[in-house]
């Protein structure tokens, strides 16, 4: 698979390179929400903020100071991980809604934050970024910070971290009396869960090479993360890949044959998948190997 | 050596001293004040006046992650188990955090923790799975993995059958022989009164007595709590 990933883009054309970088990106996404969503509970409705604070930043570095790819992207997703920690002291003490109402809250504000700095960020105008095409580079990136997400998921999934996690997500008072300390725990998650938005927000920023606030900080980039994180299954390792996949090849494929419609046919299959498998696709495989 | 491993717990105008080594029963109507004590202990709630000393430390304002690594440990009237979790995975949580331990160790000392409640048959099922009682076991091991001084048990008898009550019983006595001091909340009467070595009665949020379990069924007071002025 890895040596197949590896080769691919050598050999296929711009479309796919295009479509299947898409895919990375949205592994990524919801992959960085399921390290906060799947494995504390908390739903974080405002997540797109973090990949917006990622692409604003890189672009901001390295139109303003000319600063070089890399290290303007690492410099804006460690800034939307410790911002994220910031937010978090206040606002992971709410449980449930009010957690994701806030949270929604804090992107529409970032978004405002952007518009509100048009000397620095292009405002309404936008932000045109330095122009690469070096369409391969961007697939290996977004390859390579899927690769890094899922050998943190991995990480989460058999350490002694990630299973504080999910006695968080189970039972957070019991987990607490039981010795977790549980606002520091949520903090690192939500930290390193914004950290991965915001590198993938970077990469972005330089793939697309313009940036709008509209764009950029949409809540349907949230929502796409959060239906992409429960379809495949979350709180698992495979459940955001599978989801990402399976949903961004659905509507590729219906876009094509029905342009106009596609939309309320991708819906329909959302809720049907949703209402069928609450456990997500993964559930599924898992049922069926446990039937055997 | 006793005397000076004691733990004194005040709230409000509630005094409660835990001695090492002793089973203390707290009884009371419902509404009383018991479970609101065991969550001022265990640092859910900050008492409004008062102090908790643990070992000769006060505890009072600390947060309950800290107050169970320091060696008092609770189980829940409405059990709480981590559902999705497998039972091993339930208890383990208590050994990594509770005890500081890595996982390995941690293990180690949760598979010990099941065999000793009876439920290492089934440590791969998730609590989900499992009978309630089972959980109440689940419950209790999962305290017992960060190898606490103090436990608090809140109403862990509920909703068993008298032999599975025997059962408990025979269980927490082996608990209290391990060196474990045992602070228990608990409504029926015949299982607090035969394992207690000490009882105090709680109604409306005030001790109204203190003493050994037969001085306790004889206490005017206690007997109108429970059953009004007219048996008195």
């Amino acid at each position: 698979m890895i040596i197949l990933g590896a080769v691919a883009p050598l050999g296929i054309s711009g479309y796919w390179l295009r479509f299947i970088t898409f895919i990375f990106m949205w592994i990524g996404l919801a992959g960085s929400l399921n390290l906060l969503t799947g494995y504390t509970g908390y739903l974080d409705f405002g997540h797109v903020a973090f990949f917006g604070i990622g692409s604003y930043g890189t672009g901001v570095l390295m139109v303003k100071l000319g600063m070089p790819f890399f290290p303007a992207m690492l410099i804006s997703a460690v800034l939307a991980g410790f911002l994220a920690i910031i937010v978090g002291i206040p606002t992971m003490r709410l449980r449930g809604a009010y957690f994701a109402i806030a949270m929604l809250a804090f992107a529409e504000a970032m978004k405002q934050v952007v518009l509100e700095f048009d000397g620095i960020t292009g405002g309404g105008n936008g932000l045109s970024l330095p122009i690469y095409t070096n369409y391969q580079f961007f697939y290996y990136a977004m390859l390579g910070t899927v690769l890094l997400l899922i050998g943190t998921t991995y990480g989460f999934e058999n350490s002694k971290f990630g299973k504080g996690l999910m006695a968080i997500r189970e039972a957070e008072l019991a987990a607490e009396v039981t010795g977790i300390n549980t606002l520091y725990c949520k903090l690192i998650a939500f930290g390193i869960s914004a950290f991965f938005a915001g590198i993938i927000g970077g990469i972005y920023a330089y793939w697309m090479t313009f940036l709008y606030p509209g764009d950029t900080f949409s809540v349907l980039i949230t929502m796409r993360m959060i239906i992409m994180a429960f379809l495949g299954g979350a709180g698992t390792l495979l459940g955001p890949i599978i989801g990402a996949a399976f949903l961004a090849t659905i509507e590729e494929i219906l876009w094509a044959e029905f342009k106009y419609t596609y939309l309320i046919i991708v819906g329909f299959i959302v809720v049907f998948v949703v209402l069928i498998l609450p456990r997500g696709l993964v559930g599924l495989f898992r049922q069926r190997i446990l039937a055997r | 050596m006793t005397k000076n491993f004691g733990n004194l717990i005040a709230l409000q105008d509630v005094d409660v001293v835990l001695r090492k080594g002793e089973i203390l029963g707290m009884i009371g109507p419902n509404g009383s004040g018991k479970t609101t004590l065991f969550n001022v202990i265990s640092g859910i709630y900050a008492p409004l006046s008062g102090e908790i000393r643990f070992q000769g430390q006060a505890i009072t304002n600390k947060k309950p992650h800290m107050i169970c690594r320091l060696g008092i440990a609770r189980t829940f009237q409405i059990v709480q188990p981590f559902g999705q979790m497998n039972l091993l995975e339930n208890v383990l949580i208590g050994s990594m955090y509770g005890r500081g331990m890595p996982i390995e160790t941690g293990r180690n000392k949760a598979e010990e923790v099941l065999y000793f409640v009876g439920l290492k048959d089934k440590m791969y099922l998730t609590a989900n799975e499992v009978t309630t009682e089972d959980r109440r076991r689940l419950e209790l091991a999962r305290a017992l993995a960060t190898e606490p001084q103090i436990i608090l048990l809140d109403e862990i008898m509920a909703g068993l059958t008298p032999a599975e009550i025997e059962e408990a019983l025979k269980l927490l006595y082996e608990v209290n022989r391990r060196g474990i001091s045992i602070f228990m909340v608990e409504h029926i009467m015949k299982a607090v009164m035969t394992i207690s070595t000490r009882i105090i009665v709680l109604n409306y949020g005030q001790k109204i007595a203190e003493g050994s379990p037969k001085e306790m069924a004889e206490n005017p007071e206690v007997i109108k709590a429970y059953l009004g002025d007219r048996y008195v």
